[in-house]
């Protein structure tokens, strides 16, 4: 069976050269990047390199770049890592309503221990507004964490502008006040520069980066003081202590290498696939609504609400026909409530449960989005004609027309 | 837990979509709790099930329960139609995982509230 991979949001492949690089720290360049003879300081020469890749990646200095096991320990590391060590001045939190789980659970666990965690609202376009933040800011306040790109919608946030808002803060005297933003999703698939955003931390993930899965970077401002997630090792300078995993940061920096030098052509050309497909959906499948800004938003991510039917059953006739996509409806996620983000955008249940995130990556081709562009009306014709919600919109129909 | 070949089958070519229109006996229900909807219309003759359709709208087990339902539906007398448990909607789509049994639920309490209703 033909197959089409429309899920790079949750993960993607790792490029083949990629794997090329790394390969040699599996084998005979095995060496602890701690020990002092050859083997290690070869070893150590390799996460040197990879961790100057990253800091050319995001604009950073390469001590500024912590590598760990991934996206949700970034998190852990930036903000249960800045709250424990700026408790005494002040315990109170600024995030917004369409965080990653991640974020979202650790901001939910500083609150169960006393914390206070305002979450600021998106509008129907799924952003952010700057003006929010400004009025939920307290002398109190400690962090503001808002992501960069948002998972399932893919808009962006406006870091840059919460960015000069908390250095304009800083500079009036509010001196324990920092900015996180979760970039795990816009990495490889924007431009993101530290200083342009004026973020002191910033998360990263390899495995959204065509790299392996098992390994992250926490991006840490000269300056800004974290208590350790991690401790018993001296490594990542006493910030996150184990054994660096060599092989999976060389094909990190290496997969960040690539992104950098790549990053204009994949843009494009995803950009360009995007649109392709969402006209081709406008054109062949009715009652459908796009969600989230169709302008401020990463160029590989399209999420659609088919109405009257739900997403796991649209998921499921997909994958039957080779077509990988993922959905906000609850029945897939185990949870009994549908997509929280989509719910923010001021969706009814209904098209939160219908909605289908596609997510295209750097080797998606026209050909793959040609073929979906096949499956996908088959597959929601199918479930209509089964759905009684449709149907009764029909006889409604019907009615208004006679 | 993987769906099984016959759950598949079902969900993929669904048996007797669609409704009957002036139906001995008809049925909408939802579950509260997740959304899911399922509607079965019977036609009946000297109290036997001659014709079952079923509409869903949910995830994939509730549709492919709507399914195995009128296909294990017809023929039988109404007396046999109320003896059918969701242990045997289950089955006959080769298990479901733990967590979708409701959709068997949803399916058993549909054709109770249609049979009530004679």
């Amino acid at each position: 069976m033909r197959r089409v991979y429309l899920d790079n949001s949750a993960t993607t492949p790792v490029d083949p050269r990629v794997v090329e690089a790394m390969l040699p720290f599996l084998t005979e360049k095995f060496g602890n990047p701690s020990s002092v003879h050859f083997y290690g300081q070869e070893a150590r020469a390799a996460v040197d390199r990879a961790r100057r890749e990253l800091a050319a990646l995001v604009g950073a200095r390469p001590n500024e770049i912590v590598f760990l096991s991934g996206g949700t320990e970034a998190n852990n590391l930036a903000i249960r890592g800045l709250c424990e060590h700026n408790r005494q001045h002040g315990r109170h939190v600024v995030t917004s309503a369409i965080e990653h789980s991640s974020v979202r659970g650790i901001c939910d666990a500083l609150e169960r221990r006393g914390w206070e965690i305002t979450r600021l609202p998106v509008y129907e376009n799924g952003i952010v507004r700057t003006t929010d933040v400004r009025a939920a800011l307290r002398d109190d306040t400690v962090l503001v964490t808002v992501m960069l790109a948002n998972n399932e919608i893919g808009t962006l946030q406006p870091v840059a502008d919460i960015g000069a808002l908390v250095r304009e803060r800083r500079a009036a005297g509010q001196r324990h006040l920092w900015l996180h933003t979760d970039a795990v999703q816009a990495l490889g698939r924007m431009s993101v520069d530290v200083e342009q955003l004026g973020c002191d931390l910033l998360s990263m993930s390899a495995h959204k980066l065509n790299a392996p899965k098992g390994v992250g970077a926490l991006y840490v401002r000269r300056g800004t003081r974290l208590a350790p997630q991690n401790v018993g090792g001296h490594q990542e300078r006493e910030r996150r202590g184990g054994t660096e995993a060599v092989p999976f940061i060389v094909a990190f920096g290496e997969a960040a290498r690539l992104a950098r030098a790549e990053l204009d052509e994949r843009v494009a050309r995803m950009r360009r696939l995007r649109e392709r497909f969402e006209s081709g959906v406008e054109e062949c499948v009715a009652d459908v609504v796009f969600n989230g800004d169709r302008e401020s938003r990463l160029p590989n991510i399209s999420n659609i609400s088919f109405r009257y039917i739900e997403g796991e059953g649209l998921l499921i006739n997909l994958d039957m026909q080779g077509v990988a996509v993922s959905t906000g409806s609850a029945c897939s996620s185990g949870s009994l409530e549908p997509s929280p983000v989509i719910r923010a955008l001021g969706r009814d249940d209904e098209l939160a449960r219908g909605s289908i995130r596609f997510s295209l990556g750097k080797d998606t081709t026209g050909e793959e989005i040609a073929y979906v562009l096949e499956a996908l009306p088959r597959a929601v014709s199918n479930l209509r004609r089964l759905s009684p919600l449709y149907q009764k919109a029909l006889a409604e129909r019907a009615c208004f027309n006679a | 837990m993987p769906y099984s070949e016959l759950f598949k089958d079902h969900f993929a070519n669904p048996r007797n979509a669609g409704e009957i229109a002036d139906a001995d006996a008809a049925a909408e229900q939802s579950n509260p709790v997740c959304g899911d909807r399922l509607k079965l219309t019977l036609r009946i003759t000297d109290g036997r099930i001659e014709q079952a359709r079923f509409l869903a709208y949910g995830c994939a087990p509730t549709l492919a329960c709507g399914s195995v339902l009128t296909e294990m539906l017809e023929g039988l007398t109404l007396e046999e139609a109320a003896q059918i448990t969701r242990a045997r909607i289950v089955s006959a789509l080769g298990g479901l995982p733990a967590r979708k049994n409701h959709a068997a639920a949803l399916a058993v309490e549909t054709l109770h509230a249609a049979l009530s209703k004679l």
